[in-house]
């Protein structure tokens, strides 16, 4: 339903027009808080897989959030997921872009982000315990590992589409919008996508 | 590959992205969470302050047309250096120098052409400017 439409409904359901506007508007903002909240975890890994840093995982995540909520709250909300994964996908890009330009400043001094040998701040650091036995645990968490790493070699436009249809269950039609691209270009990155990690991973999964 | 049937990778990769999605810890749970009330917060802002940053490109659009808009009349109204025989040189003269003719060439390929004479006409120019300072 549109934001106006949930405007309309509401000053015709009540006789007080000001409360009805209030509660309205109330009501498109918990719309808008339950959409985050749905996606925000997932979206924190996606960026996490693609960036290989928590805190700058967070800070794009924060950044598309904030994007959103300012310039697109008042579009309908089955625009709300596309619309987010694709400036999510824009401040990915604009980060690796400066990471790049980064690199090639800093070539002489390597960070810590930089360090291939500083394993502290991989993710699976950070899992919380549960209840699998340590055997079936490290598996997975190889495993997962494993999936990460390849993601992570993949063309970032590959990537992406593998993150919005398989991880995020989008339909095509649905990952062309979040990509701002065709929906035969998003088949094809995605087949691509897969044909590569099957190959990478078919070895070991 | 259909859009329903999914190959074992697809479904293995989707549910160790679903296990690592629970697994993320409770102090990024929490960070996230302050986001997702500061975008809302945000969202509930007024955006467009009189005085605020948001017109600020806006105003400043807007100044840099006036500015441009008063030296082209102060040009036009009479500010206009003077040429050296003392008129101001008029539209016309301007349009006469700045037209190409496919067979005479275009005014900068005249001034090359005459460097010899306009070095002569510079230097005239100059002799009767001392003239009438002395």
């Amino acid at each position: 339903m549109t934001h106006f439409a949930t405007l309309t409904n509401a000053l015709m359901a009540w006789d007080d027009p000001a409360t009805a506007l209030k509660d309205a508007v109330l009501d498109h903002s918990r719309e808008l808080d339950r959409f985050l909240l749905e996606i925000e975890h997932r979206a924190f890994r996606i960026a996490q897989v693609a960036l290989r840093d928590a805190d700058d995982a967070l800070d794009v995540v924060q950044d598309a959030m904030l994007k959103l909520a300012r310039n697109y709250a008042a579009k309908p909300s089955v625009e709300w997921r596309p619309l987010f994964y694709r400036i999510l996908g824009n401040g990915i890009r604009d980060l690796q872009r400066r990471r790049t330009v980064r690199k090639r400043l800093m070539v002489w001094r390597p960070g810590p982000k930089d360090d291939p040998q500083n394993e502290a701040q991989d993710p699976l650091e950070h899992a919380a315990d549960s209840s699998p036995a340590i055997p079936e645990k490290l598996m997975l968490a190889q495993a997962l590992e494993q999936l990460e790493v390849s993601l992570r070699n993949l063309p970032a436009r590959q990537r992406e589409a593998f993150a919005l249809r398989n991880f995020e269950g989008m339909d095509v039609a649905e990952a062309a919008r979040a990509m701002g691209c065709s929906e035969g270009s998003v088949k094809t990155h995605y087949w691509r996508a897969v044909h590569t990690l099957r190959e990478q991973l078919g070895e070991v999964w | 590959m259909g859009e329903d049937s999914k190959t074992p990778l697809e479904e293995r990769s989707r549910r160790l992205f679903d296990d690592s999605v629970a697994a993320v810890d409770m102090r990024m749970r929490s960070r996230l969470t302050q986001a997702r009330h500061a975008a809302l917060a945000a969202a509930r802002r007024p955006r467009t302050r009189l005085f605020g940053v948001a017109l600020w490109p806006a105003a400043g659009t807007a100044g840099a047309a006036v500015l441009a808009a008063g030296l082209w009349l102060a040009l036009a109204a009479g500010h206009r250096p003077l040429s050296p025989s003392g008129e101001r040189p008029s539209f016309e003269d301007l349009d006469i120098v700045a037209a190409s003719d496919g067979g005479s060439g275009d005014a900068m390929k005249m001034m090359q052409d005459d460097v010899e004479f306009y070095a002569w006409a510079a230097a005239q120019s100059d002799k009767s400017a001392d003239g009438h300072a002395g």
